[in-house]
């Protein structure tokens, strides 16, 4: 079977389309002027501007915890109602399926808009901007979370397994977590991680229900958009880089389980 | 011997979450679009309104334009894309999804920021335009729907390759092997035979694009902020912002835009379920009539 | 009493009854063997016993104790999955060892238990390995050993062998044999295919459609069957409808010497190898178109359709008046009748079982 020509082509062309705005800014960033053909004047200030700016550094942090509550949060929550699923109710997950779909449907702008109305002169707890912006995360991700989660228990034939466990003397729940749960946790992570660059990206869920009460790194971003050209490429390839180590960690880890299975 | 339900304690969570920030939501948001702003009742007059106010209706069918636009033009290069590496070898198809997933990420503000240094109106490329006496690059104005269409269609590509590729493993060897034993060219065996059976794929992608598209907020936010009529821009702004709050119309928006979102899913499962029925009924009247 | 004893146990999946009404009894050492195509209920009933199923009405009773409420960790019964349910994230000592840590047996006598068992599965060498590293016979012996350490009462195999290819299903089948002799332990075995079963069990329920056609040793069952479902279950029976049987053997009515008087009698089954070909050096085997009884034995003229070379058994498939019949010999000679050659066939009287 012949290999067509064009193949390659077409691939490089798309793969250049893609890979020039990133590139831009990259050069955008560590240089001070563009105004001829060629930019001129390179300088890494805009990289030290921005790691002084201790507000930076701030909302970095406020993104990571943001990031990492909701996924610890919906990794637990749907591991417990899978258990129950699993071993209990097998005919409801069709149910849980549809529940965890829905997220896609009201992605971003629905979702936040709709919680923000429903709560924000709630009484007590329930109208604290930070509950709601982990909640409303939780929720976005759980899509994601159920997916992965999901297939890494057909993967792994969980029902069969915890049936082998009781036959040699353990309690359901036991086997569930001695034995269901280390086999997925790859699985689990690899969904974790593809959630944590959702919501690193997310800008507007932050904006609507964060706002000014919880500045996230998108947040800052869109700040400094209009403050300074060059500081802002710089921000996003701060931002870029770290969601690329993501992904390299769950990329790592998907290689390390297609050696082990 | 009945055994106590302890268990079920282990979906209560599932369910708290859930029923608060996803049920709750909807349904507040679904019921408040068919309630007059500040009193009790039951009216259409918001969705009457989005649909007879120029500001709305501009809004409406910008978004649907600029989805439509950019999912069908994403999945076209996404066609070609995957098609390539289908027929490339394994170091292509390494190096391309590396490229796509890398690009997938790259959305949103930093995008829009992105093409405003490419495209804005002191961008690298008009300046090269103008120096070049290229007037088409000198001239774009990036601040139209021609220049959001151009950012949109920049974040499908990734997604719709990335969703395309493993359709294209589904094609075996041996159809076109057959084909062209029977005498088709590769251009039959596309028509003929690839096509039709990637069918259910293009379909299924497509709609994710719609979807992604029509939801994307933050992409034109930073582009055009409200200059720019769009359904998920006008519904942000009726709960944020400086202007007062309309929860009950933005909540009709809402429902609005969710209706949009499932229309296409739901017209794709139609199409993919008549198909192959529409071609052999209509195949079995012709017999009939000869 | 037996040592297990199934009674009157029915269950049900929604509306659809996959057990009716089962009684059945195991003796103690036995390796009793539940046969039968997909969907007739034998797994079904296997997990009953292990209590991965609630039954809907009867009882299950194992050593003197009805232990049909039980759960599953407090029967003290192993089993062995289809699909070996080994724990990859655990080598395979921490796999074996996983119910004895369970029951917190002190460290060094586990370490003891283990080695025994290894030895006895012939797994020597690979206790620290992972299931995935390992072959389909090795993870299956894992899991053999896993249950076996464990002492139980009873050790159930749900289709042990199936994912396996031949020659690797025949080496397990001694060693399952070979085990069982050794620990002289009770096991309950699933299975469809009957060579298996003929070749490990000390007896056989034949099942159907939730409910047992037919127990007996496996040479009772095989010459002896009982019904034309289990006629054409086991081996490779001619099983023949009256009318056909009737039509062949030349005569209208029935013959005096049966071993069966079976009323009423709707099918005959004969087995291959009971037919045997007479030498072909009767020049006067021509001409004889109509059936002659002797005393105990049917004569019968044929026409050769076919033959086919199992191993080392010819099939022929030969036309008997209208009706197919497959006559097994072992392939001794050198001869092989062509197709439309005539023969006669003899076949003794009371190897045509009627049912």
């Amino acid at each position: 079977m012949k290999r067509s020509k064009s193949g390659p082509v077409t691939v490089v062309v798309v793969s250049l389309y893609l890979l020039i705005p990133l590139l831009m800014t990259l050069v955008y960033s560590v240089f001070s002027k563009w105004s001829d053909i060629l930019p001129e004047g390179f300088t890494l200030k805009y990289y030290w501007e921005l790691f002084s700016d201790a507000s930076f550094g701030v909302s970095l942090m406020r993104t990571v915890l943001i990031s990492v509550m909701p996924i610890i949060l919906t990794a637990l929550v749907v591991l417990l109602a899978m258990y129950v699923i699993i071993l209990y109710l097998p005919g409801l997950e069709k149910y849980i399926r549809i529940l965890c779909t829905i997220p896609y449907a009201i992605q971003g702008v629905i979702l936040a808009v709709s919680v923000l109305s429903l709560y924000s002169n709630a009484p007590g707890i329930l109208s604290n901007r930070t509950l709601l912006l982990t909640g409303t995360y939780c929720v976005a991700i759980l899509p994601y979370m159920y997916q992965g989660i999901q297939s890494s228990l057909l993967a792994v034939n969980a029902p069969r397994l915890i049936e082998a466990a009781q036959m040699l003397g353990a309690g359901r729940l036991y086997a569930f977590f001695r034995v269901v749960v280390p086999n997925i946790l790859s699985g689990v992570i690899i969904s974790a991680m593809l959630s944590a660059s959702i919501i690193f990206g997310d800008f507007v869920i932050a904006n609507t229900l964060g706002g000014n009460y919880f500045e996230t790194a998108q947040i800052y971003l869109y700040q400094t958009l209009f403050a300074s050209g060059q500081k802002t490429s710089a921000v996003i390839m701060v931002l870029f880089l770290l969601t690329l180590f993501i992904s390299l960690i769950a990329f790592s880890l998907k290689k390390k389980e297609r050696r082990q299975g | 011997m009945k055994k106590r339900k302890y268990y079920l304690a282990a979906l209560i969570p599932f369910l708290i979450l859930v029923t608060l920030f996803e049920i709750l939501p909807l349904i507040m948001v679904i019921i408040r679009s068919f309630m007059p702003e500040n009193a009790v009742g039951l009216t259409l007059a918001h969705y009457a309104h989005i649909f007879s106010t120029r500001l709305y209706q501009q809004a409406v069918i910008n978004s649907v334009l600029v989805s439509a636009v950019s999912s069908v033009i994403g999945i076209a290069v996404a066609y070609l894309g995957a098609k390539a590496v289908y027929e490339g070898g394994p170091l292509l198809k390494h190096f391309f999804k590396t490229v796509l997933s890398l690009t997938s990420n790259f959305a949103g503000i930093p995008l829009a920021f992105a093409y405003i240094i490419l495209l804005g109106k002191v961008g690298v490329l008009v300046l090269w335009g103008k120096m070049a006496g290229i007037s088409a690059l000198s001239d774009f104005n990036l601040y139209s729907i021609r220049g959001l269409l151009i950012v949109y269609i920049y974040f499908q590509i990734p997604l719709a390759t990335l969703l395309m590729i493993p359709s294209f493993d589904a094609i075996r060897r041996e159809w076109k092997e057959s084909v062209s034993i029977m005498g088709g060219s590769s251009f039959t065996f596309w028509t003929k035979v690839g096509l039709p059976a990637l069918r259910p794929a293009i379909l299924g992608t497509i709609s994710v694009l719609f979807a992604n598209a029509l939801a994307a907020y933050a992409t034109a936010y930073a582009l055009l902020q409200n200059n720019f009529s769009l359904i998920p821009i006008r519904l942000s702004e009726q709960f944020v912002g400086d202007i007062t709050q309309h929860k009950e119309f933005g909540s009709a928006l809402a429902v609005v835009l969710m209706v949009l979102m499932v229309a296409l899913i739901l017209i794709n499962d139609a199409i993919l379920k008549k198909g192959p029925l529409l071609s052999r009924s209509s195949r079995k009247n012709k017999e009939d009539e000869s | 009493m037996s040592y297990i004893d199934f009674r009157s146990v029915n269950k049900s999946f929604g509306h659809n009854q996959v057990l009716r009404q089962i009684n059945l009894s195991v003796e103690k050492g036995q390796l009793a063997t539940l046969l039968g195509p997909s969907g007739c209920g034998k797994s079904t009933l296997l997990r009953c016993l292990a209590g991965l199923e609630e039954v809907n009405s009867g009882s299950i009773i194992l050593d003197g104790e009805d232990i049909t409420g039980k759960n599953p960790k407090d029967r003290n019964i192993g089993m062995v999955f289809q699909q070996y349910s080994l724990f990859p994230n655990m080598t395979v000592k921490d796999n074996i060892a996983f119910g004895l840590r369970l029951q917190k047996i002190p460290k060094d006598l586990i370490e003891e238990k283990v080695k025994r068992v290894i030895d006895l599965v012939d797994l020597k060498g690979k206790i620290k390995e992972y299931p995935q590293e390992l072959s389909g016979g090795q993870q299956q012996r894992v899991a053999l050993a896993r249950s076996l350490v464990m002492e139980p009462k009873v050790l159930l195999l749900d289709e042990p062998l199936s994912a396996l290819d031949a020659k690797l299903r025949k080496n397990l089948q001694a060693e399952i044999k070979k085990i069982h002799a050794d620990t002289g332990i009770t096991m309950l075995f699933v299975t469809h295919d009957q060579d298996e079963a003929m070749i490990l069990s000390d007896v056989i329920h034949l099942f159907k459609d939730g409910q047992i056609e037919q127990s007996g040793v496996p040479t009772k069952l095989y010459t002896q069957p009982e019904t034309r479902y289990a006629a054409e279950f086991i081996g490779h029976y001619n099983v023949l409808d009256k009318s056909e049987f009737d039509r062949m053997i030349g005569s209208g009515g029935e013959s005096e010497i049966v071993i069966r008087n079976v009323q009423p009698c709707t099918s005959v089954a004969i087995r291959p190898e009971t037919i045997e070909i007479l030498a072909e050096n009767d020049s006067d085997n021509q001409g004889i178109e109509s059936a002659s009884e002797t005393h105990d034995r049917y004569m019968l003229p044929a026409t050769v359709v076919d033959s086919t070379l199992h191993g080392n058994v010819l099939r022929y498939t030969f036309d008997v008046r209208g009706t197919r019949l497959h006559s097994d010999v072992l392939f001794r000679s050198f001869t092989l009748y062509p197709a439309g050659h005539k023969l006669m066939l003899s076949v003794e009287k009371r190897n045509c079982l009627r049912m």
